[in-house]
């Protein structure tokens, strides 16, 4: 592979994981919900994009919009029962939720309609790439990467608004103080923590279908409770509670992650070996963080109002 | 305004409240007091929805209110300040201020997007507001500092702005000059006077110190091992047998 290519090619799992650590970051960084499921929106996204893309013959478009909505609606949906929850239950739930959904993908192997879709444990492969067609095998790898940075831009964009007005306001009185203090003044809390599990949802979901479409291949082993960990270590390293810290974040983790394979180039290890230390290589840059800055890279930006 | 039939609560074994039975006029500043844990707060978090009560109604504008959430509560135009004065650490005072305001445009998640013009003007209008609030509790020059680095007092301070901005029509304070330095108090006074005489508010207020109570409470309830034992003027209070009774074993008894 080609430095260029490469360069791309992690600029545009930048930018993915970029949407992801945007997410966690509305969930556990604004409003305090440890989500360790997160990896639960990024499957759905990824599967529902490609069984809609796939199966049912549908433009990239839809797939895109059909995983969010999905990934939508199951953040809704699992925290309705958890939304009064304490914060340690609710990442216990959390991640067995997202286990469920690995599993389910895992175990359900059907044919919908007729169409191709094999899952199971072998995943699905042949995924189309949107426009694919218009562009040379060298080109589309920077078209796909604009329409990443296009996605990441509307995320942040969407996400950074939202944190900054009077709904960011009370999610961040939720994280504070808990649910005495907004209830008090008249906030229901319930609500406000479904309402940001389904807009953590819909942008996870997102993330899933651009990875699905961009790799043209994907199964359950991809969507192990350790991608979670990856978002985790983006959101404490970058800045939690500060959007551009987040992004920040997913930049350090996944050039982290990418960079023990050169490794192999100046040391003699295994493979397998150098995948776990990758794993070890981020537990570090967390406990660093942790240790000598607690509050990340970009710290949360205090809020400064004039008359 | 606000009556109290019958109320019992228990936590456990613990009686709390043991039918507790009171009203507060309206346009009044009422005096809950009694040593303590004789039930003063729980009123406050049974009345506010914090707490279920076990027994007994609370009427507020002669609606019953019913086992409802607490925000619903607030929103009937309840406010409540808590005895261990909650802020959001990681707030600014003035985000603190503008948290307040019940039912803001800008709290919808497309309004957010929808009507950024309007949320706008509100967010001006209020923050305006909060301005004439700082003055008042006087935190304005920390106005940015965040919630988390204000002393005791000042937190209770930052409370009690935060029910100012929210506009309640009934306001529970507990024990709002605890821990205000006695400058303070006299300002904390006079503001609390004016809610009632000049934005014609209900205020009933757990308190310890009776300088304070026998200078702003039109009525004092005097609670003890969660039953009412004494009701009156804030004179007739401090004569009273059974409440100088109270206080006198209280400290004994409860340690
Ligand atoms: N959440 C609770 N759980 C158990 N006991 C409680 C709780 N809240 C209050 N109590 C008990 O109820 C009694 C009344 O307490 P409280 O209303 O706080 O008294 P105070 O008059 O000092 O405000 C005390 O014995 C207290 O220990
Ligand atoms: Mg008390």
């Amino acid at each position: 592979m080609g430095l260029i290519n490469f360069l791309v090619y992690l600029a545009i799992m930048m930018g993915i994981y970029g949407i992801l650590s945007l997410s966690l970051n509305l969930q556990y960084g604004f409003t305090g919900l440890a989500n360790f499921g997160q990896v639960a929106f990024f499957c759905l996204g990824a599967y529902v994009s490609t069984i809609i893309v796939l199966t049912f013959d549908m433009p990239f478009i839809f797939g895109l919009l059909g995983g969010m909505a999905v990934a939508c609606v199951f953040g809704y949906v699992i925290a309705i029962p958890t939304a009064n929850l304490k914060e340690d239950y609710w990442a216990i739930v959390t991640l067995a939720a997202a286990e469920i959904v690995r599993i389910f993908f895992l175990n359900e192997d059907w044919v919908v309609g007729g169409g191709p879709y094999v899952g199971g444990s072998f995943g699905v492969g042949g995924i189309p790439q949107p426009l694919r067609s218009l562009f040379s095998a060298h080109t589309y790898p920077f078209f796909y990467l604009a329409i990443v940075l296009v996605c990441l831009f509307a995320t942040y964009i969407i996400i950074n608004t939202l944190t900054q007005s009077p709904f960011g306001r009370v999610i961040k009185s939720i994280r504070e103080g808990g649910d005495n203090l907004p209830q008090a003044m008249g906030k229901n809390v319930k609500k406000f923590r479904v309402k940001v599990m389904a807009i953590g949802g819909s942008f996870g979901g997102l993330a899933g279908c651009l990875w699905a479409h961009f790799h043209g291949f994907i199964s359950p082993d991809q969507f192990m409770p350790l991608e979670t960990f990856i978002v985790w270590a983006m959101v404490i390293v970058g800045g939690k509670a500060n959007n551009k810290g987040a992004i920040l974040g997913a930049v350090i983790i996944m050039v982290f992650y990418n960079s023990t394979r050169f490794l192999k180039d100046y040391i003699p290890v295994e493979a397998v070996t150098l995948a776990s230390l990758r794993m070890v290589a981020i537990g570090i840059l967390i406990v660093v963080a942790m240790l000598f800055m607690k509050e990340g890279f970009i710290k949360e930006k205090r809020v400064v109002y004039s008359k | 305004m606000l009556r109290l039939e019958n109320v019992h609560k228990s936590f456990g074994g613990i009686v709390a409240l043991h039918g507790v039975s009171f009203h507060v006029e309206p346009h009044s500043i009422t005096g809950l007091i009694g040593p303590n844990g004789s039930g003063k707060s729980t009123s406050f978090n049974v009345i506010s929805g914090f707490y279920s009560k076990d027994r007994g109604e609370i009427y507020f504008q002669g609606k019953k209110i019913e086992d409802i959430e607490p925000y619903k509560i607030a929103m009937m135009g309840i406010g409540r300040t808590f005895q261990i004065s909650e802020a959001p650490e990681k707030m600014t005072v003035l985000e603190n201020l503008l948290l307040a305001p019940k039912n803001q445009i800008g709290e919808g998640v497309f309004d957010v997007f929808l009507h950024p013009k309007k949320i706008k003007k509100e967010d001006r209008k209020h923050l305006k507001n909060a301005f004439e609030i700082l003055e008042l509790i006087q935190l304005h020059d920390l106005r940015n500092e965040y919630a988390g680095n204000l002393s005791g007092g000042q937190k209770k301070l930052l409370s009690l702005g935060r029910i100012l901005m929210s506009g309640p029509m009934l306001i529970l304070l507990d024990e709002p000059t605890a821990g205000v330095n006695p400058t303070l108090i006299k300002d904390l006074i006079v503001a609390i006077k004016n809610l009632r005489d000049e934005k014609g508010k209900t205020i009933l207020l757990v308190e310890h110190n009776m300088k304070v109570i026998s200078e702003i409470c039109d009525r004092v309830i005097v609670l003890d091992f969660g039953k009412k034992i004494a009701e009156g003027t804030p004179e007739e209070i401090q004569k009273n047998e059974k409440v100088l009774e109270a206080y006198l074993s209280g400290s004994s008894k409860r340690g």
